[in-house]
């Protein structure tokens, strides 16, 4: 696992999340993307930084022990 | 595997406008447009409103069934709610952008391009000939388009962009979440749109209302949660409604963000350019991306065209795109972010006595120069603010 030392990792609340995006350039290892209408938070290479959690609008975002 | 000169990724106003314009500077090329939604423009994540110049230059506005309303006037709002009237003529339009999203994309078509809707590109790697092979996925299943040109205008996700190695991401206090809902049945000046600041109402942002009818407008706002104290867009916005108009009937919602930040560093690399919010072509003070989105696709078509026909799609062949959107609008939204930064400094009781002295000046005689010299001589916190502009 290549960032086994985050101790929380970012997940989504599929059924909160409206896909817009807004936290995609907020990820700063790039960990999120859309495929059509799911968010992904790619668990393995999520740090656990927290900076998609505030400014989603809809706090479709949280954090969990990894 | 397709082979196509120039992918667009993307059919909002900057991917329509460059497959429009790549097809338009050069025929003989093959252009497709992929959207990943059902429906070009749908869902809207946006609050519609277009200054008029800027759209003129793309289309005739007068009489056109993509527009909601026409816009005369607009009402800043202090945080205590006092209001200041600036008018104006022509100052723009609020837009109907499922329709108006689908009259672009006509354009495209009717140039020559192809349109793939419910088609989403899911990665791309280097060809070893130097194109750029695409995976799309659609409703005829898995392809690949090889391509010798990729133009992003995949909107604030930006996955082509990141896909080819460009650094799209966006700093948090650059990043404003916002929410909106359509509400029907309030009372409103519909020749008007109104922006209210504060820092309890929308911090780091604003609130607006943009009039789709008589008593139909788009309400919401944009904040950026690291002003904020905790609550969300959603919460946010709930609250100033309830505030403004407990009784009206919520008929729609939608969520999402505009980036404030300046023009990414570089918008090219070999055989790709990125265009539109995806490139962070906004107007950082106003958050505006729709007449940029076009401005920055017309430039991608262009560059688009040139290079393909040339048979030279390097970076250096490219860089034409990303030169001439600075000195268009780039070099201006550099500016205008130093005085977003600026204005942040300031508390909402400077906004209030600000209101209160723009006030005092004439209606008729309130101009947005006039506004600017009364601020300066009787507001001289303003003063760094202004100096931004020009340094």
């Amino acid at each position: 696992m290549k960032r086994a030392w985050a101790a929380e990792v970012a997940v989504v609340d599929l059924e909160l999340c409206d896909r817009c995006g807004v936290c995609l350039p907020l990820c700063p290892p790039e960990a999120i993307h859309l495929e059509f209408d799911d968010l992904v938070v790619d668990r393995n290479t999520c740090t656990g930084c927290r900076k998609c959690v505030a400014p989603c609008p809809v706090g479709a975002l949280a954090m969990v022990h990894a | 595997m397709p082979d196509v000169d120039v992918l667009v990724v993307g059919a909002g106003p900057a991917g329509c406008v460059a497959a429009w314009e790549t097809k338009h500077a050069a025929p003989e090329l093959e252009v497709v447009l992929l959207e990943r939604d059902r429906a070009v423009g749908a869902p809207v994540r946006c609050a519609e409103g277009v200054g008029d110049a800027g759209l003129r230059e793309f289309a005739n506005p007068d009489g056109a069934a993509w527009v909601a309303r026409k816009i005369t006037r607009v009402i800043f709002i202090a945080p205590d709610d006092t209001e200041v009237k600036v008018a104006e003529r022509d100052v723009g339009w609020i837009l109907d952008r499922t329709r108006f999203d689908a009259f672009l994309a006509g354009e495209a078509c009717a140039e020559g391009a192809e349109l793939l809707v419910g088609t989403e590109a899911a990665g791309m790697e280097r060809a070893p000939d130097g194109r750029w092979d695409v995976r799309v996925r659609g409703p005829y299943g898995d392809a690949t388009y090889r391509a010798k040109l990729v133009v992003g205008a995949d909107g604030v996700e930006a996955m082509v962009g990141r896909w080819a190695g460009l650094d799209t991401r966006v700093p948090a206090r650059d990043m404003e979440s916002c929410a909106q809902y359509v509400i029907q049945g309030i009372e409103f000046d519909p020749d008007a749109i109104y922006l209210q600041f504060g820092r309890r109402i929308a911090p780091g942002g604003y609130a607006w209302i943009f009039p789709k009818g008589v008593g139909i407008a788009n309400v919401g706002l944009g904040m950026v949660a690291l002003k904020g104290d905790g609550r969300n867009a959603r919460e946010y916005l709930d609250t100033w409604i309830a505030q403004r108009y407990p009784r009206g009937a919520r008929t729609a919602y939608t969520v999402g963000g505009v980036i404030v930040h300046t023009t990414v560093k570089q918008t090219h690399t070999d055989g790709v350019l990125v265009a539109g919010d995806a490139a962070h072509m906004i107007n950082p003070l106003s958050g505006g991306g729709i007449v940029n989105a076009m401005k920055a696709g017309r430039l991608a078509g262009r560059t688009a065209a040139a290079a393909v026909r040339a048979g030279d799609t390097s970076e250096r062949a490219l860089a034409a795109f990303h030169a001439s959107w600075m000195d268009l609008l780039g070099e201006d939204h550099l500016k205008y972010y130093r005085i977003k930064r600026g204005l942040e400094d300031l508390d909402d009781e400077f906004f209030n006595s600000l209101a209160r002295t723009v006030n005092r000046i004439p209606p008729h005689e309130r101009t947005l120069g006039r506004i600017f010299t009364h601020a300066l001589v009787r507001h001289p916190q303003l003063i760094p603010v202004a100096a931004r502009f020009f340094l």
